[in-house]
């Protein structure tokens, strides 16, 4: 018996759950960084990011990327010390550890993309390696008074220094100390009522600070129970539906109040603040990859498309005489079914708005570093959900507005002294709901404005007469405030590629209100959802046009000398393939752009597609490639024609239509111009 | 037969260890994602191995062990330790505690279906 696995084979899947524990690492870091600032110890941080690189480390060595072992061992050992530190961290060791992260995330997408994971850069480890040797860091290690908890000695002496200090500092503001007794059933984990269900229920009622098992006789004849201690402000009751009832039970944690400390006490908001956010959101979430999901609804599509097969059989049935109504009432329901499933589906692809933004506090903290400002960044995106689609495609767009922001707009702290503002700026990203599929989002500073006489000068203009015009000139290519380029956003403003994302991509829109020295407000309007469409995209008369990838049956060279030219067929030529005929039309001219005699076009190449169940063949110039795109459907009644599903950006700015040539033949079939091809059709099968 | 409880935070490395294991005929699997997790589902059901990570949040893998030797009922389970480099000082807090072997990542899927074979038959015999 050998063991045939690989454990190479996990990559992907190591690779997903590096990148998650990354985002958990610096969001850790950036709070312990804020907790420094202030002066205070913050040991969960500390904590959870120990954590989070010694599963790194583990994982890694599994998979074999001894670079990131290696830069994950150093990064926990300094962590050690701070933990020991009663969760005390150096300031000065914040940056090698930021870095530590970087180069683990470098190694991560190297390996993403198919690449060796680089080996450790010379100088990271000396400098982990060095704050290692300076030792334990200064400060006290938490040594409260002994706290006075109504516990018994079992619970009472499996409590840390700190949490007991948590539990009895930490009941203030209507928050009270208790402890919940969940005793665990094979009857009530049959109905989901287990200790991660319960702790996942509780940690939205209030701060667990510690989960305690405790072996023995139990209420309700259990032999084990696990004691919750807890900080809320929750009900008694509340607390004890949490945990599925009784035998459940709260008590509270009557609180003596410690005598006075000999050592000057930590300050009480030491961890109950920035909290790490996982705490709140707990389990319950999976990690899916979106191509499991565009899986499905391919699935779904091919279900969908089934369905209106279905229908017209059954009104087939119908005009014959048959008795179907209930197949007409099933078949209605099932139409319904369908679209509560697309809807399901299409819902598993949301992702919160502020998971999105969550790096952005990182880059701010190095634009601080870069520009010497003080910048203070302020999201508030509530719940707000977008489509994953819509958020890869946001996320840069939104970077570059808080990096102009920072690096343009905010004034230096001395120059905001002098004009009379706080020293530190604001940038503040905010969503202010949702209406009709759309999201509306705000970047905002409170910095210097855009001068529009500055602008017009720049461009060589006329001063814009309103924003509007003013956001225009600002999103022309190239346009640049600066004249010299700089480290962080580079020459110009890219306000360019800001629109080209909004606007062009995601079909949005984007506004701005600019007052001079008070702030600017940027304003985007972006839709929840989009297509998405592996498309290919080829070249007729000198256009570019992208079709579904899945509605092309084959791709076939032409040869000009093999083709059948029957007489009477209007330019229709006969195509030969595996023994048969297909009529093949140059596209250019049924889109009206060729010459009237399809034997004048250059038609290289020809995309075979099916016409109500026959093959068709339509002539191309060239064939550019396979791309996904993103489609936007042309909602104007106006413009919709047949044959033409949409338009996509394929990101050179210009729109490029979307087809569909099954309908664009039988709809050009249908007109005058070509009343003749369904003849030719079956002359084309004779031959 | 052999029902094996896996107890891991990370579901790679649960995923990784019920591989490695696969070719181990007659095993069940069922995963724990916490130390608590592990204790319920222990306190519930009996298991024949435990597979245990030491460093996990809430509570960590030697505080399951405490508490599984603790238990009569349990006091026979082998349990098998998962650890990194850089653990020394947990790993001898978890032999201390009763763990039955360890296994330091990196480890191939042989040497941790040979310990599993051991400890099995072993208990069999």
């Amino acid at each position: 018996m050998s063991a045939s696995v690989d454990l190479a084979d996990f990559l992907p899947a190591y690779l997903a759950e590096a990148e998650e524990l990354l985002g958990m690492g610096h969001r850790q870091l950036l709070a312990m960084e804020a907790s420094i600032r202030r002066g205070l110890p913050h040991p969960r941080a500390v904590r959870e990011l120990f954590r989070a690189v010694h599963t790194i480390k583990g994982l890694s060595a599994m998979v074999d990327v001894e670079p990131i072992v290696d830069i994950a061992h150093w990064m926990e050992t300094c962590l050690r010390h701070a933990d020991r530190a009663g969760g005390r961290l150096p300031e000065a060791s914040v940056e090698p550890l930021m870095e530590g992260l970087r180069e683990i995330e470098q190694r991560v997408r190297q390996l993403a993309a198919g690449k060796q994971a680089a080996p450790v850069p010379p100088g990271l480890l000396s400098r982990l390696e060095a704050l290692d040797a300076e030792g334990a860091p200064g400060g006290s290690a938490a040594k409260a008074a002994p706290a006075a908890l109504a516990l018994e000695e079992a619970v009472a002496s499996r409590l840390s220094t700190a949490e007991r200090e948590q539990l009895t500092t930490g009941a203030t503001d209507g928050r009270r100390a208790v402890r919940l007794d969940f005793i665990p059933g094979a009857d009530r984990a049959a109905n989901g009522i287990t200790i991660n269900s319960v702790r996942e229920r509780v940690a939205s009622l209030g701060e667990t600070v510690k989960v305690l098992p405790l072996s023995g006789p139990a209420a309700g004849g259990g032999a084990l129970t696990f004691v919750l201690l807890l900080l809320t402000e929750a009900s008694d009751a509340a607390l004890l539906e949490a945990a599925g009832g009784p035998p459940a039970a709260v008590r509270p944690l009557a609180v003596v109040a410690p005598r006075a400390p000999a050592l000057e006490p930590l300050p009480e908001s030491a961890m109950a603040d920035e909290e790490p956010e996982e705490a709140r959101r707990g389990g319950g979430s999976l990690r899916v990859d979106v191509s499991r999901l565009d899986e499905a609804l391919e699935r779904l599509a091919a279900l969908v498309v089934n369905r209106s097969r279905l229908s017209r059989a059954v009104a087939a049935l119908t005009a014959a005489g048959a008795p179907t109504r209930e197949l007409q009432a099933i078949l209605q329901e099932n139409a319904r079914q369908l679209r509560d499933m697309r809807t399901a589906i299409l819902r598993l692809r949301m992702v919160r708005v502020g998971d999105v933004l969550e790096r952005l506090p990182l880059l701010v903290r190095g634009l601080r570093r870069s520009t010497g400002k003080s910048v203070r960044l302020e999201l508030d995106v509530g719940d707000a959900e977008l489509d994953k689609a819509v958020a890869d495609r946001l996320l840069p767009a939104l970077v570059h507005l808080v990096r102009n922001a920072v690096d343009h707009a905010l004034e230096s702290p001395e120059a905001r002294r002098a004009a009379g503002k706080p020293e530190e700026g604001v940038v503040r990203v905010a969503s202010h709901g949702r209406a009709g599929g759309l999201l509306d989002l705000t970047v905002a500073d409170d910095g210097r404005g855009v001068d529009a006489r500055a602008v017009a000068a720049r461009a060589g203009v006329p001063v814009p007469p309103t924003p509007d015009a003013l956001l225009e000139v600002l999103c022309r290519p190239g346009f640049s405030t600066r004249d010299a380029a700089n480290a962080t956003s580079g020459r110009g403003m890219g306000m360019d590629i800001v629109q080209r994302i909004i606007v062009d991509q995601l079909g949005g829109e984007l506004g701005m209100e600019t007052r001079p020295g008070a702030g600017t407000t940027f304003r985007l309007r972006v839709p929840l959802t989009i297509t998405l469409l592996d498309a290919l995209v080829f070249e007729c008369a000198g256009l570019r046009y992208a079709v579904a990838v899945g509605s092309v049956e084959e791709l076939v060279e032409v040869d000009a000398a093999r083709l059948v030219w029957p007489a009477g067929a209007g330019g229709v030529a006969l195509l030969e393939r595996r023994g048969d005929s297909v009529p093949l039309m140059g596209l250019a001219r049924l889109l009206g752009r060729g010459a009237a005699d399809g034997r004048g076009g250059s038609v290289a190449k020809a995309l075979l597609v099916r016409q109500r169940g026959e093959l068709a063949a339509f002539g191309v110039d060239r064939l550019v490639g396979q791309q996904e795109i993103v489609l936007r459907p042309l909602e104007d009644p106006l413009v919709r024609v047949p044959g033409v599903v949409g338009a996509t950006d394929l990101g050179d700015g210009r729109p490029t239509l979307v087809l569909d040539l099954a309908a664009l033949g039988l709809a050009r079939a249908g007109g005058a111009p070509h009343r003749r091809m369904a003849p030719i059709r079956e002359e084309g099968r004779l031959a | 037969m052999a029902d094996v409880l896996v107890v891991d935070d990370s579901k790679v490395m649960r995923d990784m260890v019920v591989a490695c294991l696969r070719p181990y005929p007659g095993l069940t699997f069922t995963h724990a994602s916490s130390g608590l997790e592990a204790i319920e589902r222990l306190s519930l059901q009996p298991y024949d191995l435990l597979v245990l990570d030491l460093n996990m949040p809430d509570i960590g893998g030697i505080e399951v062990v405490e508490f599984v030797r603790g238990q009569d009922r349990l006091r026979e389970l082998p349990i098998i330790i998962v650890t990194t480099r850089g653990d020394d000082a947990s790993r001898t807090r978890a032999l201390a505690a009763g763990a039955s072997c360890f296994m330091t990542k990196p480890f191939t899927p042989d040497a941790i279906l040979s310990e599993v074979r051991g400890l099995l038959e072993g208990r069999r015999a």
